[in-house]
């Protein structure tokens, strides 16, 4: 049984999962977790890789965030796209992003997609799925360019497209229809495009814009906002409210009031410590 | 050991709808998305339904209760039709409503009602239900996916709740229609942002009393007139799309 | 000429070769041998007046009751077998309820007048599993009088189910005599206390006995009061107006 402790480790502190135990089991409900309920893709091209994500988030079935950045930076030539749990995505991807920084630093190599791929599902497997973090990992090194899916259960797929998320089976119906071997660039780009369209559309888990990114050799591109086909039209009316017209307003002398006082006397004793 | 098994009827199909009463017109809205979970099963499924010609019943919650409730009340005022020579008034509606929902106390239609339209008197009115039948008549009313987001809204614009007349004027006890029809455009747009069931499009029924002119829908583009009595109530609809994302 | 209606005069459901109902005209008949019924309509309301007949001196007229109210807005006066009227009456005030609670409006003169005529077509033999249905025809007429959104308005019923808006009518063993005094009184600019008058008058040609507040029964529907009878004082008020 875990219990609190002065001595705090690395890793994650369970000193509250008695008491949440308890309360469960009285009938108190978990506060419910930001989740990226999500299209992401990942295409192999000619000459790299293209990622694809849409930017919504949500908690339940309101939106929590309208334009949400889904691409995670794990190194100059290595992305991952993240679906799942929020927090899981973005400290996951982040903590190996610096794991990846520190490995690449002692051995002076740019790091692997492989590598990264390793690290992902070592760390997600110890976690027994309670990391909800689904991920698909592009990237080109040394050895060429590689694309990952992984699972929050640590299992993790190689192939030439892939998809994850709420969205995946919209995404992975154009896929199956379209993709093909040695696509130029972009080509690839429009076909992840229509991917995460197809995710935004279709999925209510999904929505707003269309992330990508490109990964060659040579070159990242990060693209935000690559398509913006869900922009808000105007409003038909302006909702300003005239001065004078709400509580805060008419009564902010009210308030002001709330302000406590406050005096300081200087604490003087016959034992007062000497400072000089 | 001895097994459970369990059937549930119902379903959650997403979607909002709203209504607001003028002085003399009732305004009747609600999207077109039909849902289950996190796939749309229809972009167009409409929500909204013209009863009489003075009288519109918006329906939301499980679809397909929704759908034989509506039947059902089209049916009871055909036969209303045919007993008693007349339409049946729109508080006859309500309360006819009342009766239908509180029949299946104990095996509930999963929907919420809102019925709008003009009264014998002339006046607009607005009627809420919930699923077992109880029924109240307001100035304005929102229900389903989005009602936590479009309420609160509409007790702040039509109520001017937390808002204060400026000195030596008051609130207006009824807003004029086209105020009234860019608050209904406005909350829907604004739960299209931020609740994942509503979109794809909106149906905004109005109902003229006698003598009102179609004024505020002139500046409104695409209304179309759907029926007129020869006393002059007039049904018109707006359709307008929403995103579709 | 009786010869050939026994043969077709037994069962209420066969007709006769020449198309006619024996046992529902015998009803409209029997109804030829009731107390004297008037109802008259005005634009301020409905009267309906009865002959209240005493076979005996020890009979306490005030237990006759062929004047009944259905609901609120509406009143019934009857003339034949009053004690078939009791189960039409019976219907009729169900019927109002049940309007009233569905649909949260009173219910048409009109509508409750069909649903009473629905009635008094349910005879004959019972369907399987239709419990016990009346055998007969009922033996009675009625005028039913309301206001509703339409105005006062009075209606008549027979047994064989028919029913006919009337501005001034007369049912029961003197109505021959008091519709053509009606016909020739009535007019439509009538105030409702002309109407009592007039109810009054003819039913006091018809009757035998001398009119008094205890051999005659008057009630009115009228907007302000809906359907009210007149107690003895203000009958009696009434019965001295019309004599002066």
């Amino acid at each position: 049984m875990a219990t609190a402790s002065v001595y705090k480790g690395s890793g994650f502190d369970f000193s509250n999962h008695v008491r949440n135990e308890f309360l469960g089991s009285r009938g108190v409900k978990l506060p419910k977790a930001t989740s990226t309920g999500t299209t992401i893709v990942g295409c192999l091209f000619k000459d790299g890789i293209v990622l694809g994500a849409d930017t919504r988030a949500t908690e339940g079935p309101i939106v929590a965030d309208k334009n949400c950045e889904k691409i995670h930076f794990i190194s100059e030539s290595i992305r991952c796209c993240g679906a799942g749990t929020a927090a899981d995505t973005e400290f996951t991807t982040a903590m190996i992003s610096s794991s990846i920084e520190l490995h690449a630093l002692s051995t002076g190599r740019k790091p692997r997609v492989v590598t990264a791929m390793t690290m992902l599902k070592q760390y997600l497997f110890r976690y027994q799925g309670h990391v909800g973090a689904a991920l698909v990992l592009g990237g080109v090194d040394s050895t060429g360019a590689h694309l990952f899916t992984v699972a929050p259960h640590g299992s993790t797929d190689k192939l030439p497209y892939v998809t994850m998320g709420s969205g995946s089976l919209a995404a992975m119906a154009v896929f199956e229809s379209q993709w093909r071997p040695n696509l130029e660039r972009d080509e690839a780009t429009k076909l992840v495009a229509a991917a995460i369209s197809a995710g935004i559309f279709n999925d209510l888990g999904s929505g707003s814009n269309v992330d990508v990114c490109v990964i060659t050799k040579d070159k990242t591109d990060m693209i935000r906002g690559f398509e913006l086909p869900n922009e808000r039209g105007r409003k038909e009316r302006k909702y300003t409210f005239e001065r004078g017209t709400t509580d805060f307003h008419v009564n902010s002398e009210r308030i002001r009031r709330l302000v406590a006082e406050e005096s300081i006397t200087p604490f003087e004793s016959p034992e007062a410590m000497d400072t000089t | 050991m001895p097994q459970q098994r369990q059937f549930n009827p119902y379903s959650e199909n997403g979607g909002t709808i709203l209504a607001i009463a003028g002085a003399d017109f009732a305004v009747v809205a609600g999207d077109t998305r039909q849902s289950e979970g996190y796939s749309i099963q229809t972009r167009y499924a409409p929500k909204v339904f013209r009863l009489t010609d003075k009288a519109v019943l918006a329906v939301n919650g499980f679809a397909a209760d929704g759908n034989i409730l509506v039947k059902t009340v089209k049916q009871r005022l055909e036969w209303y039709r045919h007993a008693h020579a007349k339409d049946m008034p729109l508080r006859a509606i309500a309360r006819l409503i009342q009766t239908i929902l509180y029949a299946k106390r104990f095996f509930p239609y999963y929907v919420y009602n809102i019925l709008g339209g003009i009264e014998e008197d002339g006046t607009g009115a607005v009627y809420s239900f919930d699923p077992v039948g109880s029924y109240e008549r307001e100035a304005c009313r929102a229900a389903g996916a989005a009602q936590a987001l479009v309420q609160p809204f509409l007790d702040n614009q039509i109520y001017f709740k937390n808002q204060k007349p400026k000195p030596g004027q008051s609130h207006p006890t009824h807003l004029p229609l086209d105020h009234v029809l860019s608050l209904v455009i406005d909350s829907f747009t604004s739960a299209t942002e931020r609740h994942i069931e509503v979109g794809d499009g909106l149906e905004i029924y109005v109902v003229l009393a006698r003598g009102h002119s179609a004024q505020g829908l002139s500046n409104i583009p695409g209304a179309q007139e759907i029926s007129q009595t020869d006393e002059g109530e007039r049904v018109f609809v707006v359709r307008r799309d929403l995103k579709k994302d | 000429m009786f010869l050939t209606r026994s043969e077709y005069d037994r069962g209420v459901n066969t007709f006769s070769p020449e198309g006619r109902l024996f046992q529902v005209e015998y009803a409209i008949e029997a109804i030829k041998l009731g107390s004297t019924t008037v109802g008259v309509r005005t634009r301020d309301g409905v009267v309906l007046g009865v002959e209240k007949r005493t076979q005996s001196p020890l009979l306490e007229s005030s237990s006759v009751e062929k004047i009944m109210e259905i609901d609120r807005h509406l009143g019934c006066a009857m003339s034949g077998l009053t004690a078939d009227a009791r189960t039409m009456i019976d219907h009729a005030r169900v019927t109002s309820q049940n309007h009233a609670f569905t649909y949260d409006e009173k219910i048409k003169v009109e509508s409750v007048t069909q649903s009473v005529c629905d009635l008094a077509l349910r005879f004959g033999e019972s369907v399987e599993d239709e419990g016990a249905m009346m055998s007969r025809p009922f033996g009675v007429a009625l005028l039913i009088a309301g206001i509703d959104e339409l105005g006062p308005q009075l209606f008549h019923t027979d047994p064989s189910g028919t029913f006919m808006r009337y501005e001034a009518k007369a049912i029961g063993s003197g109505s021959e005599a008091a519709q053509s005094e009606l016909q020739d009184k009535y007019h439509s600019q009538m105030t409702l206390e002309e109407a009592q008058n007039l109810t009054l008058r003819v039913l006091k040609q018809v009757m035998e006995e001398k009119l008094d507040q205890h051999n005659v029964e008057l009630a009115q529907v009228t907007v302000d009061k809906g359907f009210e009878i007149l107690d003895e004082e203000s009958l009696k008020a009434v019965i001295d107006r019309m004599q002066s």
